[in-house]
């Protein structure tokens, strides 16, 4: 058996499940900070008319301001982790595939 | 047929280096961390609820929380792989911050607070902490993954 099939083989079955996986990612995580930014402007709107009709004062109004700042970089945080999580699925899937594809033309 | 060892070394070895590489890692789904995240959630937002009363009427609620929030940082800080929550939390208990012990830090200075200010901040608190939830949530959404294919693969 030669080996070189064998890595083209692994090469060939990796392309095809590394290609699947980064769409899905590339979808998903723009989807969640488009949802993220358009809540931030819906937030930032809101407060700004409360300023203006005296509901917040301008200490309050940066207040809250800021906390959406540090809520946007949780959210950040989050997204990392679970691109992470996500490639430590795809780590696991890549191992199964060239143990896989080792058992199927070897043994 | 079988492959002479030279020729399956360096896969051996390629696949040895990649399974044991930790950017892939993440500290696994935590009971504690997620009992404990929701209790303080619940916590912070009935503390909020009073923050237009004096300070000092519920320092010693508003000292707990600070602490509990405290012992989570450093419980997150000494997990494996765990970077992301620790962080988190640490934005979360930080009082130069504008999350939780930001906005304990700022009743404490500032008096009573404006009613429309809590409740806009209380979203934030709330928001806050759903992310924590949710990311320990994906943890745990791992595990069972791992763990049903472990079963099935027997």
């Amino acid at each position: 058996m030669d080996f070189k099939l064998i890595f083209e083989e692994i090469k060939k079955n990796l392309k095809d499940l590394v290609g699947e996986r980064v769409a899905d990612f590339k979808t998903e995580g723009k989807k969640d900070i488009d949802a993220f930014l358009k809540k931030s402007e819906d937030k930032l709107k809101r407060w700004t008319e409360l300023l203006a009709t005296g509901g917040l004062t301008l200490d309050d109004y940066k207040w809250l301001v800021e906390s959406q700042k540090d809520l946007v970089t949780l959210e950040a945080l989050y997204q990392a982790g679970v691109s992470k999580i996500k490639l430590g699925h795809l780590k696991n899937s890549i191992i199964n595939t060239i143990v896989n594809t080792v058992i199927g033309m070897v043994i | 047929m079988k492959l002479k060892s030279t020729k399956v070394l360096p896969l051996l070895v390629a696949f040895f280096l990649f399974n044991s590489c930790n950017v892939f890692k993440t500290a696994l789904f935590d009971q504690h961390s997620y009992q404990q995240t929701v209790t303080l959630k619940v916590e912070s937002l009935a503390l909020m609820d009073k923050a237009s009363e004096p300070y000092a009427n519920h320092q010693a609620k508003a000292e707990d929380v600070l602490l509990e929030m405290q012992k989570m940082v450093e419980y997150e800080k000494n997990k494996e792989n765990n970077n992301i929550t620790h962080k988190m939390w640490e934005i979360m208990a930080n009082e130069e911050r504008n999350l939780m012990a930001g906005f304990l830090k700022r009743w404490k200075n500032q008096g009573p607070l404006n009613q429309v200010f809590v409740t806009e901040a209380k979203g934030q608190i709330a928001e806050a902490y759903d992310v924590l939830i949710k990311y320990e949530s994906k943890k745990s959404t791992t595990n069972q993954n791992a763990l049903l294919n472990l079963i099935n693969n027997q």
